[in-house]
């Protein structure tokens, strides 16, 4: 694969992985906000 | 070929490295972030149906009474945590029929998802929905644990003067997962959590990990409770990172112990009195608030004095403590 080729698609794997992650960290953010605190608390790992 | 390989194993760390972060975040955070429009935190909270007046298989408190309301039924509403006191005075004093339960469907409007036919004497909002209602008239009774400042400035701002009648006592928990360590905190060292002087557990006896003093949303019945607690302490901003730490809440204890009754997490004794019912009755335990009737001012429904009147006799005090709650005598 030349090297714009990968380039290219190093940069769409990353933009996914990008999105990915920023979708489950503004989930996790309006989640929390409406969570039960009991069972938030009751699942946590010691 | 080489080139190659070294272009996809570059590719599969990135991909690799991003599914470790999600994945560390999954099982440290976001897994117990239950919704409250899910099935299972919809379960966590309280289960209107199970509380309906007049159904033999409810979980209700019944004693007998010769005292019965007739005419101008008032419409009765109020917190979570006391859906059973008032579905279980309704099932002793009202006249069967006088409850007509829906279904519990979620939408923007309805967000327990609790549904009672406009004409019902028994409603379900809640506290923060509630005491609107209250003050719009739209409920004659609502029981719940003292008002917010915001819930009183907007009593006065509607010019509705209320009435709060002490009815019972409860006592104000702390708990934590039932694996920490800890098993008893001071007033004080609960306060300095909250104001974000005692950060890490190790400080009041427990292991070295962050803490994370969660709060709940403003108005609630519970919140209210801990801002009056918490005097003229302010609770303290947190760090991002608390939120992995070794989580403390509050709430009240026949919600936690009685109605939600999770396993995995236990109340804390503090100043080393344990909140047991015995315990709140003697007022030894440290934060015992009581919880209200209340009703306007204005309402000029007669049956409200009456029914009031009966929730402080023997009789109603005894439904009280077969709640599960503590009577006021």
């Amino acid at each position: 694969m030349t090297d714009s080729v990968f380039i290219r698609i190093f940069i769409a794997v990353l933009a996914v992985c990008l999105l990915a992650t920023a979708a489950h960290a503004i989930y996790a953010i309006d989640a929390y906000q409406r969570c039960s605190i009991i069972y938030f608390i009751g699942e946590e790992l010691w | 070929m080489k080139r190659l390989l070294l272009q996809i194993a570059m590719l599969a760390a990135v991909v690799l490295l991003f599914a470790g972060f999600n994945a560390s975040i999954y099982v440290l955070l976001t897994r117990r972030l239950s919704n409250n429009f899910s099935d299972t935190s919809q379960a966590k909270m309280v289960d209107v149906a199970s509380f309906l007046p007049f159904e033999e298989d409810s979980d209700l408190a019944r004693i007998e009474t010769e005292f019965a309301l007739t005419g101008d039924l008032p419409v009765l509403d109020g917190a979570a945590a006391l859906v059973p006191v008032y579905a279980s005075i309704i099932d002793s004093v009202y006249p069967a029929g006088c409850v007509t339960y829906d279904g519990g469907v979620f939408s923007d409007d309805n967000y327990y998802g609790e549904n009672f036919a406009p004409d019902s004497k028994m409603q379900y909002k809640n506290t923060v929905r509630g005491y609107k209602a209250i003050v719009d008239g739209d409920t004659d009774i609502l029981f719940c644990a003292a008002p917010s400042a915001e819930q009183r400035a907007y009593a006065e701002e509607q010019g509705v003067e209320l009435v709060y009648v002490p009815i019972g006592l409860e006592a104000f928990v702390f708990f934590v997962n039932r694996d920490n360590p800890v098993d008893d905190l001071t007033v004080d060292e609960i306060r300095a959590i909250y104001a974000g002087d005692i950060r890490n557990w190790k400080s009041v006896g427990g292991e070295n990990r962050v803490i994370n003093p969660v709060t709940r949303l403003e108005g609630s019945g519970s919140q209210s409770m801990m801002n009056a607690f918490m005097g003229e302490t302010p609770i303290g901003t947190k760090s991002p990172l608390a939120l992995f730490g070794g989580a403390i809440g509050f709430s009240f204890r026949y919600y936690l112990d009685d109605m939600v009754d999770n396993a995995g997490v236990k109340m804390l004794s503090v100043n080393d009195v344990y909140p047991s019912r015995d315990n709140i009755r003697a007022r030894t335990y440290p934060i015992v608030a009581q919880f209200f009737a209340i009703y306007r001012a204005d309402n000029k429904n007669e049956n409200i004095p009456r029914l009031i009147e009966w929730i402080l006799s023997e009789e109603g005090q005894a439904l009280i403590e077969a709640c599960g709650y503590t009577g006021l005598f």
